[in-house]
């Protein structure tokens, strides 16, 4: 367990030397007290997680319609008509390349945000706060402004043309790869303050003392970031990216906003959460096929999550 | 202090590994504070990204307090009301009952707060710091229901809240978000953090695995707690969906659910439904303006100090 | 945080080697007898109708427990959104309340699966309701009526005045077809390059406005795909290359016609004989600036009906109840109060319909009221929410100019196809 281990320790530990076990396990010799600590958390997980999931999977295999009626298990019939179905091919293009963008984008701003409001400064609760409104404004609002800023006469094209940077208003809403732009930005926008706390969280457990001593020592900024800074949240970054990856791939509501929910003209926005939702809704939705595509979203978020644990083990060797 | 060098071996730079004597308290507070230049940079930077932020906040927060004479959609929206008013408020009070709305949605935040900063806590040490047989299955099996896919299992689950007789009640809405999967990752990641000599000294001394996750483990990841806590609050307050499934009654209703009453079928004044935002939105904004405090307390004020 | 791909891949195969023992399990229950004493409890849901007409329905109730002593009823009013999930989630776990507020096509999948009771075994509906509200509720394939009509809907044309006048269009003859108003939007293009008309795209209800046929007889395939409803297409399309409608209508489902026209950045949109009075609410300069017209061609008819629950365990109370609630008395006084229309017969009647006071309300009522009586359903319940999207953004296509209006209907129809055969 401990031999990819990548956290890096934390302050009052040793951070710029490799401890013995990282953090790793120390030793028990109860083999009953950790399933303990865990017991809660799996049992609830298993009841309200995973035996839900397991109607998904079986699910997949049948005809189901919301309603129940004439239910009978069709093999793999779901999953051919998977092949057959451009629509899918599409939103997973679509989900994928989300995913490549926001990726670097939500491990990497949010930490920078973080160091800003991290030091203490009059009215940095306020900012903290503030910062953080983008993850809890309603979807409502949040289209209502967003089509105000990138509509064709909208606060951006309005501007741009101004300054003659274009000619022609930009269709940030109607074109297939300037939908997924304007999505990023709105999923990056909603995103900062997520991501932003948990770096805080991870640069408070940094501690003071390791920035003071390196700054004593003449290290500039840049490089108490990185010989300190970073390896302090190393651990939260890694996390943040397989949540990012996640969720990209996952992502649903701000494609459904720039659309209007429609998915763009053709379908050319779709992404695979759209298009399970599309198929999902409803009372004459198709259960069955709905599932299939649901396992086929699960089998591919391993992907990137497998990646990751590679390039995290390679990185630590 | 000991001098050592970083990962890469490249520049030495000094760190402290033991507790810091005095002098360095002093120090710290030396190093606290900024240059004058760097405090105006810091707060335009701020400033910026508080621009881009606060949109959308900014136009539920003046429409909530437009007069019923004033333009609601404007082709650029206007942020300043013209003649400010706090009617909106008085209205939403009047047209729904808000306080109750409140109390049932505050009994399912606390709930699920309670169960995910303990139950996430202890599975995350567990994971983290106890060496056992089978770790590697319970930490898969959490990464892997991250990743379930949970669109179809909300009626699957209401089956279940019905089983359990819990229908229409605020516990049955509260009970599966008691444990997120992503929580128990974050405290797993959070005590992972902890250098290993801390407790390898307890186990020495005979602690046993409750009284190192207790009394030298959890003081040390309150920052992460605070997330934890933050993150399940507002999951549960905002929460729509499964909460209109479980609930029946108007009485039980939590109030994101009580606030669609105003935008009813026939009439949809978007004041009061900024005006109602506003009002679930003070909550969430206090919860969160109190527990940012505990992100920096980790470390500092714990017993790591080795 | 360590990932590796023994943790994951174990993770992942404890998840899936759990699933055999996945199964589903099923729940019936009987209901009780439809002559039966009218005695006991029952519960009623309503749909987004409180706190605003809370006063009302609860008069109703009351004014049903007086007369049938021994009855109560409890009445559980939901939210607008999220109500088909709501209903949804109540029928697939047996607890359906006993009296429901559901339209047509929330009551043709309940009623195919025998959750909801057919009322005409208890009522003579003919006898008491137009007969299109009731037709409303009788569904292909099901034998029955499976709910009693309740207060009815449908759209007119509301204007920007101010905009049509100063873009060399006149108010008071606003389009009253689908040709004048292409016409009209070409003026109004050139005229005014910054204001539009129309803001929205074709759909099935165009279709049937043509009289082209959706499905075929029986039901079970769709047919749509004539050069007729091609060229429907074909002229929006054209409409749009001219700049005569704003580019988001490509993404019309959000923030539809009707926001825009709020925000005044296009001068028409429908609605219900109701929208006035939001868009007046909250946008207050748009007072005295709406014109009021019929929908073009054929109106839409929208129904709200009362349903009961098969499994209802006070089926007689519960038809009692949901056929008291919907009486001539109780309609005409709801249809009243909340500017809709009553499902039953005799309300032309009424002068409170027929006569327009000069208000923009009583105008929309007016005018809404006239239209009712050749309102049609326009939309075949059978469409559902996938069909829907999928056809939408075919048509989007084809607006936006990538390919024909013809190719985009064959597209949806073989799509249609497919997914009707799967239910």
């Amino acid at each position: 367990m401990t031999a990819t281990d990548i956290s890096a320790p934390a302050a009052g530990g040793q951070p710029t030397r490799r401890p013995r076990r990282g953090g790793g396990p120390a030793r028990t010799t109860n083999r009953i007290t950790p399933w303990l600590f865990l017991a809660p958390a799996l049992a609830w997980l298993l009841v309200f997680s995973i035996w839900p999931s397991l109607n998904t999977i079986r699910m997949a295999f049948t005809n189901a319609k919301p309603l129940g009626g004439n239910e009978r298990y069709v093999g793999l019939e779901n999953f051919a008509l998977i092949l057959r179905d451009d629509q899918v091919v599409n939103a997973l293009l679509n989900s994928v390349v989300f995913m490549l963008i926001c990726l670097p984008l939500l491990t990497i701003l949010p930490l920078l945000i973080a160091l800003l409001v991290e030091k203490k400064l009059p009215g940095i609760t306020f900012f903290r706060t503030a910062f953080y409104t983008p993850v809890i404004a309603s979807a409502v609002v949040v289209a209502l402004i967003w089509t105000f800023m990138l509509d064709d006469r909208g606060l951006v094209n309005g501007l741009a043309q101004q300054l003659s940077f274009i000619s022609e208003p930009l269709p940030f809403l109607t074109e297939r790869w300037l939908i997924v732009i304007s999505a990023v930005s709105l999923t990056v926008w909603k995103g900062l303050g997520y991501y932003m706390i948990i770096y805080l969280a991870a640069l408070g457990n940094v501690g003071k003392e390791l920035h003071e001593a390196a700054a004593m020592d003449g290290a500039g900024a840049v490089r108490r970031f990185t010989a300190v800074t970073l390896p302090g949240v190393r651990g939260a970054m890694l996390l943040i990216a397989v949540l990012v990856c996640v969720a990209a791939l996952r992502v649903f509501t701000e494609v459904f906003i720039m659309t209007g929910g429609t998915g763009g003209a053709g379908g050319e926005a779709l992404t695979m959460v759209m298009l399970i939702q599309q198929y999902s809704r409803g009372f004459s939705g198709d259960l069955g096929y709905a599932s299939a595509l649901s396992i086929l979203m699960f089998a591919i978020t391993v992907v990137p999550l497998l990646l990751l644990g590679k390039i995290n083990s390679r990185s630590n060797a | 202090m000991s001098a050592v060098t970083d990962q890469r071996g490249a520049v030495p730079v000094a760190a402290s590994a033991a507790a810091p004597p005095p002098p360095r308290r002093r120090r710290a507070r030396g190093f606290g504070s900024m240059s004058l230049g760097e405090k105006i940079g810091r707060y335009a930077l701020l400033v910026f990204v508080l621009l881009i932020c606060v949109g959308p906040f900014l136009w539920q927060l003046s429409t909530s307090l437009k007069s019923r004479s004033e333009d609601i959609y404007t082709r650029i929206p206007q942020l300043w009301p013209s003649e400010p008013t706090i009617s909106n408020y008085t209205r939403v009070m009047e047209a729904i009952p808000v306080w109750s709305f409140i109390g049932n949605s505050l009994f399912v935040a606390v709930l699920a707060v309670a169960g995910n900063v303990i139950f996430s806590t202890l599975a995350g040490f567990a994971l983290a710091r106890l060496r056992f047989r089978g770790a590697k299955v319970a930490l898969g099996l959490f990464l892997a229901t991250l990743i379930l896919p949970g669109e179809a299992t909300i009626i699957a689950n209401f089956v279940t809240i019905r089983t359990f007789g819990l229908a229409d009640s605020l516990l049955g809405v509260a009970l599966p978000g008691m444990i997120a999967a992503l929580n128990v990752l974050l405290m797993y990641n959070a005590f992972r953090q902890l250098p290993a000599e801390v407790d390898e000294a307890a186990v020495i001394d005979g602690a046993t695995a409750f009284q190192r996750f207790w009394s030298i483990a959890m003081p040390s990841v309150r920052g992460t707690v605070a997330v934890i806590a933050i993150f399940s609050f507002i999951g549960a307050w905002d929460d729509f969906l499964w909460p209109l499934i479980v609930l029946t009654s108007p009485d039980n209703f939590t109030l994101t659910i009580g606030l669609q009453y105003l935008s009813g079928t026939f009439s949809n004044d978007q004041r009061m439904i900024a005006a109602g935002s506003m009002i679930a939105f003070v909550p969430i904004a206090i919860v969160f303006a109190v527990l940012q405090r505990h992100f920096f307390k980790g470390v500092e004020e714990g017993g790591v100090k080795g | 945080m360590r990932i590796t791909r023994t943790t994951l891949v174990t993770g992942v195969g404890a998840v899936v080697a759990t699933a055999l023992l996945a199964g589903c399990g099923g729940e019936s229950s009987g209901g009780s007898d439809a002559d039966g004493e009218i005695t006991g409890s029952i519960r009623f849901q309503t749909w987004s109708l409180t706190p605003t007409y809370t006063e009302y329905l609860n008069g109703v109730i009351a004014d049903f427990e007086e007369a049938n002593p021994g009855t109560s009823v409890e009445l559980l009013d939901q939210p607008g959104d999220g109500y088909s999930d709501k209903v949804l989630s109540q029928a697939s776990t047996n607890t359906l309340p006993d009296v429901l507020n559901l339209p047509p096509d929330f009551a043709l999948p309940l009623a195919q699966q025998d959750f909801l009771y057919d009322v005409s075994q208890a009522t003579d509906l003919p006898a008491t309701y137009v007969e299109g509200s009731v037709e409303a509720f009788r569904f292909a394939g099901v034998e029955g009526v499976y709910g009693y009509p309740w207060y009815l809907g449908t759209d007119v044309n509301y204007w920007n005045s101010q905009q049509l006048d100063a873009c060399g269009l006149d108010s008071s003859a606003p389009p009253a077809t689908t040709d004048e108003l292409f016409e009209q939007a070409a003026t109004m293009a050139q005229a005014c390059p910054e204001n539009y008309l129309i803001s929205r795209v074709p759909g099935l209800g165009d279709f049937t406005l043509e009289g082209i046929d959706i499905l075929n007889e029986d039901g079970t395939e769709f047919i749509f795909n004539t050069p007729e409803a091609a060229a429907i297409i074909d002229r929006y399309a054209e409409a749009y290359a001219n700049g005569e409608m704003p580019p988001t209508v490509l993404n019309s489902d959000y923030l539809g016609n009707s926001q825009l026209f709020t925000e005044g950045k296009v001068a028409w949109t429908t609605g219900g004989a109701t929208a006035i009075d939001s868009f007046e609410e909250n946008n207050p300069s748009l007072k005295d600036n709406v014109a009021i017209s019929p929908a073009l061609n054929i109106s839409p008819l929208y129904v709200q009906g009362v349903s009961v629950a098969a499994d209802s365990q006070n089926l007689a109370t519960a038809l009692a109840f949901a056929e008291f609630v919907t009486n001539t008395e109780n309609q005409n006084e709801f249809a009243h109060i909340a500017n809709v229309f009553p499902s039953t017969q005799g309300s032309d009647g009424d002068t409170y319909f027929t006569e327009d006071d000069g208000t923009p309300s009583a105008q929309a009522r007016v005018t809404g009221f006239e239209s009712l009586q050749t309102a049609e359903v326009l939309t075949p319940y059978s469409v559902n929410g996938a069909m829907n999207d999928y056809l939408g953004q075919q048509i989007a296509l084809a607006i936006r100019g990538d390919i024909s209006g013809q190719e985009a209907l064959d597209t949806s129809v073989e799509k249609l196809n497919d997914l009707l055969a799967r239910q």
